[in-house]
């Protein structure tokens, strides 16, 4: 994750990069955000059940 | 059977199912998962198969796409239709059909109608076209609203003139407790919403277990998260508790987002009232902007027709969506309402339980234990 100006940053998803807001929540790079229509609201740790 | 390979853990998959069989007894238990995405997993994964047969989902009206009413979509479609206006939607919304077609028809009639992914796009669109106005249609529940509310505070600060929200945000509380006040329905615990509560936290879900005195567990969106919020369920009913729990700790806390809750009241504030395709008309469960934003509010930019539109006659969402009609129970399911051919939003929605039964579960447990119904 690149942290950009005015609270937005570009993170990877999926393979493929987008720009979101992170305004609402405290992020750092290499942290996992849980991101609704461009707005991350939380951060995620790792499921203990996912890959 | 349907053990499908998209499970990550196989064996924690049997192990819970075999601690659900345990716990569960010979009772009956109706549980609802609240939420959308959670149905949309439930069938994707035929998570039911791993239930024993005394333990029935029952399917909830989180899927904010389908529990906008046909009136307040004829109403974008009327902005849509405006002079200079670039209508941007979410793409779920586009093929759910109004009263004089979906918003894809109006599209193809000539409305400038274009799909966005966030309401940033949107806002990107305004920055870029300062001759037109742009108007976000912005649905969802307390997911979706705080990434509208920053970019109508972005907007303002940029002192953007031309561009406004329609806004149709839900919130998921009232639903929750209409569905608690039906007489139609006897539920024993709820899986709770994810998404949501990342925002809301586990808090404002106490009145479930403390008034009405049901379990309800907060849950991630694998397929084992809802198996486990299901055994936390069962759990406490065998326990005699009636408790909120968290097993999306992962993502959820205790107390939410509290920035995000924060911004959300800034700029919004309840309705006195809103109406949802299903379950009526439902006290303060809807958003609007407040007053000092009435520059970027498309309901007070644009006149709007306002009509309150009953659904088509062969429609069942209404009772799909409360819980009280399988998809399947639907007469026009499979038949005259397709993802093709929608009659209602619950086969357009991705989110929506007829669409993800039709995708992905047709063959569930209840349709083999009761072959000799005919088929829809």
């Amino acid at each position: 994750m690149e942290v950009l100006a005015d609270n937005l940053a570009r993170i990877e998803r999926g393979g493929r990069t987008e720009i979101v807001s992170i305004a609402l929540v405290d992020a750092s790079v290499g942290d996992r955000l849980l991101v609704h229509a461009g707005e991350a609201s939380a951060r995620v740790e790792r499921s203990e059940h996912s890959a | 059977m349907k053990f499908v390979d998209e499970f990550r853990s196989e064996a924690m998959a049997q192990r819970l199912a075999a601690q659900i069989a345990r716990v569960a007894g010979q009772r009956s238990y109706q549980i609802m998962e609240v939420c959308g995405g959670h149905t949309h997993t439930i069938y994707k994964h035929g998570l039911e198969y791993h239930l024993p047969d005394n333990v029935t989902l029952v399917h909830g009206p989180g899927c904010p796409v389908c529990v906008i009413p046909t009136g307040r979509l004829d109403d974008a479609i009327a902005i849509a239709e405006q002079h200079n206006v670039i209508l941007t939607s979410f793409g779920d919304m586009m093929r759910v059909p109004g009263s004089r077609g979906s918003l894809l028809d109006a599209k193809a009639r000539g409305a400038d109608i274009r799909v966005v992914y966030s309401p940033l796009d949107a806002l990107n669109l305004a920055r870029r076209n300062p001759a037109r106005h742009i108007v976000f249609f912005a649905i969802g529940f307390e997911t979706t609203a705080p990434s509208t509310v920053m970019t109508l505070l972005r907007a303002r600060t940029e002192g953007l003139r031309n561009f406004s929200v329609f806004c149709n945000h839900v919130t998921i509380i009232p639903a929750i407790k209409a569905i608690l006040d039906s007489p139609d329905l006897r539920l024993d615990g709820f899986v709770g919403p994810g998404h949501v509560s990342t925002v809301i936290g586990c808090r404002p879900y106490e009145f479930v277990a403390r008034a009405y005195h049901k379990p309800i567990v907060v849950a991630g969106f694998e397929p084992l998260d809802i198996l486990q919020a299901i055994y936390m369920i069962l759990k406490q009913i065998a326990e005699g508790r009636a408790e909120v729990e968290n097993q999306y700790t992962r993502a959820v806390t205790r107390e939410g987002n509290p920035r995000a809750r924060q911004v959300l009241n800034e700029v919004m504030e309840p309705r006195a009232s809103f109406e949802w395709r299903g379950l009526g008309s439902i006290a303060h469960s809807a958003l609007k902007l407040r007053d000092s934003f009435a520059a970027y509010d498309a309901e007070q930019q644009f006149s709007l027709p306002g009509i309150r539109v009953a659904d088509p006659k062969a429609c069942q969402c209404g009772e799909v969506l409360k819980g009280v009609l399988k998809p399947w129970e639907c007469k026009v399911f499979g038949t005259a309402c397709t993802p093709e051919t929608p009659i209602g939003s619950c086969m357009v929605s991705s989110e929506g339980a007829c669409a993800a039964y039709y995708n992905y579960g047709r063959f569930t447990k209840e349709q083999l234990r009761s072959s000799a119904r005919p088929s829809s």
